[in-house]
């Protein structure tokens, strides 16, 4: 039952540990920030995203006492300049992200492989196989290649720190930004981690300007790229005997190649099966270490590689080694799926199949577990018990009457695809909804709504409805301000005014943003109001040109938590048992979660509900009342 | 030293699921062994459906269990246990809070609900050994429902499959837990330890 206040303290005084040797269990993204501070980073920048939030929300927690300037910049493209700005003028900066979070910022780090860096600069990408929390699954290792820059693949928390240190290094022995790889599996398992010693770091530079260097018009741009190119080289040379990459020696009867998480399943996949097999474990993945490669690769008939994704290991060793006749054994032979994770349990069916061993004996189950699936209620997540978000839906489906199409956008409210009020038919990428809205407005007659939270609005909203006035396009955008990064674990942002510094700045008031943009018709609106918010919806529907409604209430996880510390009581709302006619709307129709059904019964819960009073609105007999032995 | 412990914890979001993982994988820390706890946050919101794994040995890697190796199934909630007992065989170990946190798809009526003595008869018929204790009941003897997990923690500690002494998870649990909270967790820790022993010699 720790608080979070609590656990945040107990991971401070270990990201801050100054006895070298202790062990601690870190997730492989609190060890990145442990390595980070070992490195001594001086400037941090995010935008969150799982699952990469905890190591900037952790460094955050520690910035002051580590002498860390750390921000929560608007999107990740900030976030590398703001990182890249720093490190140009010589300290140690570390940008992080999730994966699709680098298409963002891609554009920058793209040119940033040419100019180069002064201060070491390590951008953390942390990929999702499997979609845990993302609307896809890409592979960021391409953008170590597309951007030519030195990619590291941590398997484990004490790696990841490890490395870390390592990286900030070679990107200031390099002047080159470097790219760190981690996936779910990687980020988020706890693992022990050995602490290691803080090194100093300049804590102030200065810019040095230098044209040819820093200013990429077109002349200066391609001697840059040649610069990189010898750079790169001479990397490679580095890899090809560096210590990241390692050889479990095993035989020369079977050969495995892998790296990151894939690795840890290879090794125990080999121990269950109890085959014979050596294993290359690479590290730095991109400049690949070919001659290292075609060394170990001559050794065998066959090698297997062993990679979550795309093919990219399996093509590179295959260019490398072509004249070698070995068999390589991959994605292409559908030796492994090209999708999702990749456990133990995966591969070791793989081996066994492709090598005819039988199975170990507890994979050959007795238990009918898809019976037993069947039969089990499922329990996705949900939209809390007074969700604003939930009333706002409520109130588009009441005003539209199912009129209209919803192109939605990442977030929390993501989750209104559910039953019982379904909004949502389309879902791209960070603010997306309003500019696919725009298309759709122009090639169809349905009204179209897009719905987009504070802080995706903040992030990618913005050219789209710039875009949306002067093309005039007539969509009506709802901005769902919760005042919270909900969905990551409740980060700020320009909305709130707080800082990753835990100081209170200048707020941006997203309707003067709004009307900056050169929207004419904006309404500020209380979901928790259902008419209020029903009557500014069907004037928006009358407006003849895009609009927008905000739809302002803080994010009720949020609110009863802030509540409870201040030791305010929350008044839930009761059903009077004589005036219910047990039309089921309030379940049907809104769907609280704290409003339950059980054997033709029709009671709130006392402990979900969070007293928003949206089910009193909607009611159509009044049964739904505050309820009055709390107001004593 | 063990070769080689799996524990899956499965529970819905908010009982702790993920403290409890950890205080387990901290004890075995404190013991000398290598450890990994997965975690996966993110779309597993509150009251969504959650699972763990601990996996201890002298060198692990992989932080998820593979089908059919839990050693130890810690169920904090019924329907959960059976959700994920494809990581168990007829050998794992069930121990299980016999109190249901009803889905809100259940709640809301949209789909049937599977009872509590459903779920016993599954566990029944395929496991040999399951302890099914009402973790509940004790936390509120402990003083607050909020600590079933620790209380499921010691009904495991009771148990001799854990490699973990009984005294490196009441330290993990200094470490981990807020020491205006710890009594509270000790106490709920000690009853659970004693319901388990009691239970297994009453089964016997
Ligand atoms: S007042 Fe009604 S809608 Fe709001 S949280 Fe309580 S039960 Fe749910
Ligand atoms: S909407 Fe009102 S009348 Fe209908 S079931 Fe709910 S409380 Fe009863």
């Amino acid at each position: 039952m720790a608080t979070n206040w609590w656990k945040n303290l107990v991971r401070s005084k270990v990201l801050l540990s100054r006895n070298v040797g202790e062990r601690h269990l870190l997730l492989g993204n609190e060890a990145i920030a442990r390595g980070a501070i070992e490195a001594g980073v001086k400037v941090v920048t995010t935008y969150p995203g799982t699952p990469s939030s905890e190591i900037a929300d952790s460094l955050s927690y520690v910035a002051k006492d580590a002498g860390i300037y750390m921000e929560y910049s608007t999107n990740e493209i900030v976030a590398v300049e703001v990182a890249a700005g720093a490190s140009l003028c010589g300290v140690r900066a570390l940008s992080c992200m999730k994966h699709v979070g680098l298409n963002v910022a891609s554009d920058a780090l793209i040119t940033l492989a040419y100019t180069g860096v002064r201060g070491g600069f390590v951008l953390v990408t942390a990929d999702d196989p499997g979609c845990w929390s993302s609307q896809n699954e890409q592979d960021n290792r391409y953008y170590a290649l597309l951007a030519n820059l030195p990619c590291f693949e941590p398997s484990n928390s004490q790696e990841a720190k490890d490395w870390i240190v390592y990286a900030f290094d070679l990107s200031e022995k390099f002047e080159l930004p470097i790219l760190f790889r981690t996936t779910t599996r990687v980020s988020h398992t706890l693992a022990p981690v050995e602490i290691g010693p803080i090194h100093k770091s300049l804590d102030h530079g200065k810019f040095i300007p230098d044209v040819k260097r820093f200013v990429m018009v077109p002349d200066f741009a391609r001697a840059r790229h040649v610069a990189l190119i010898n750079k790169m080289e001479s990397i490679k040379e580095l890899n090809e005997k560096s210590s990241f990459n390692k050889i479990i020696e095993g035989g020369e009867k079977l050969g495995f190649i892998t790296s990151g998480a894939s690795f840890n399943y290879t090794m125990e996949a080999i121990d269950l099966l109890g085959i014979e097999a050596s294993i290359l474990k690479i590290g730095m993945i991109h400049p690949f270490p070919e001659q290292l490669v075609k060394d170990f690769v001559r050794r065998f008939e066959e090698v297997f590689i062993v990679e979550e994704l795309e093919p990219y290991i399996e093509n590179t060793v295959k260019a490398s080694t072509i004249n070698l006749g070995v068999k390589i054994i991959g994605k292409s032979n559908n030796f492994l799926p090209k999708n999702g994770e990749l456990s133990t349990s995966i591969i070791t069916k793989a081996l066994a199949k492709v090598l005819g061993k039988p199975l170990p004996k507890n994979f050959i189950s007795d238990i009918s577990f898809e019976e037993i699936k069947k039969i089990l209620p499922p329990r996705p997540p949900i939209l809390c018990p007074g969700c604003p978000h939930r009333a706002s839906f409520y109130a588009i489906k009441r005003s539209m009457k199912g009129m209209q199409i919803n192109c939605t956008d990442i977030g929390c409210y993501a989750l209104g695809i559910q039953e019982p009020l379904k909004i949502g038919d389309l879902l791209i990428c960070m603010g997306a909804s309003v500019g696919t809205a725009c298309g759709i407005s122009k090639s169809q007659e349905r009204p179209v709504v897009s719905i987009i939270g504070d802080s995706t609005f903040f992030h990618a909203a913005i050219p789209g409805l710039i875009n949306a006035v002067y093309n005039n396009h007539r969509i009506i955008t709802i901005i769902l301000d919760n005042c919270a990064t909900a969905m990551t674990g409740f980060q700020p942002h320009p909305g709130t005014g707080l800082t990753g510094m835990g100081k209170q700045g200048k707020r941006v008031i997203i309707e003067e943003v709004v009307k900056g943009c050169g929207i004419e018709h904006i309404e500020v609106v209380d979901p928790y109001n259902v008419k209020q918010t029903c009557d500014a919806l069907l004037r928006a529907i009358e407006y003849p040109g895009p609009s927008v409604i905000v739809a302002r209430r803080k994010c009720s996880l949020l609110a009863t938590q802030e509540k409870r510390r201040q030791g305010l009581k929350i008044i839930p709302y009761k059903i009077i048992d004589d005036k219910c006619k047990k039309c089921f709307a309030c379940v049907k129709v809104l769907g609280c979660p704290a409003i339950n059904t059980l054997n033709g019964t029709i009671f709130i819960d006392f402990n979900l509900c969070t007293g928003c009073g949206v089910c009193e609105q909607i009611c159509p007999y009044k049964a739904i009342e505050i309820s009055r032995d709390e107001l004593w | 030293m063990v070769e080689k412990c799996n524990i899956v914890i499965a529970g819905v979001g908010g009982q702790g699921v993920l403290l409890a993982a950890e205080i387990l994988g901290n004890g075995a820390l404190i013991e000398g062994y290598d450890v990994r706890v997965s975690e996966i946050h993110g779309m597993a919101q509150r009251g969504g459906s959650v699972v763990c794994d601990v996996r201890i040995g002298e060198r692990v890697y992989a932080p998820t269990t593979p089908d059919g190796m839990a050693d130890i199934m810690l169920g904090l909630e019924p329907i959960e246990t059976l959700r994920y007992l494809r990581f168990t065989s007829s050998e794992t170990l069930i121990v299980m809070n016999i109190k249901p946190v009803k889905p809100v798809s259940v709640l809301m009526g949209m789909v049937k609900d599977l009872s509590l003595e459903n779920i016993i008869q599954i566990i029944n018929r395929y496991y040999a050994k399951a302890i099914l204790i009402d973790a509940m009941d004790i936390a509120m003897k402990a003083g607050n429902p909020v600590v079933q997990n620790v209380v499921m923690l010691g009904v495991l500690a009771s148990t001799n499959r854990l490699p973990i002494s009984v005294n490196a998870i009441k330290e993990s649990l200094k470490q981990l837990v807020s020491p205006k909270y710890l009594e509270l967790n000790i106490r709920a820790f000690e009853l659970g330890l004693k319901a388990g022993e009691t239970y297994s010699l009453f089964r016997r």
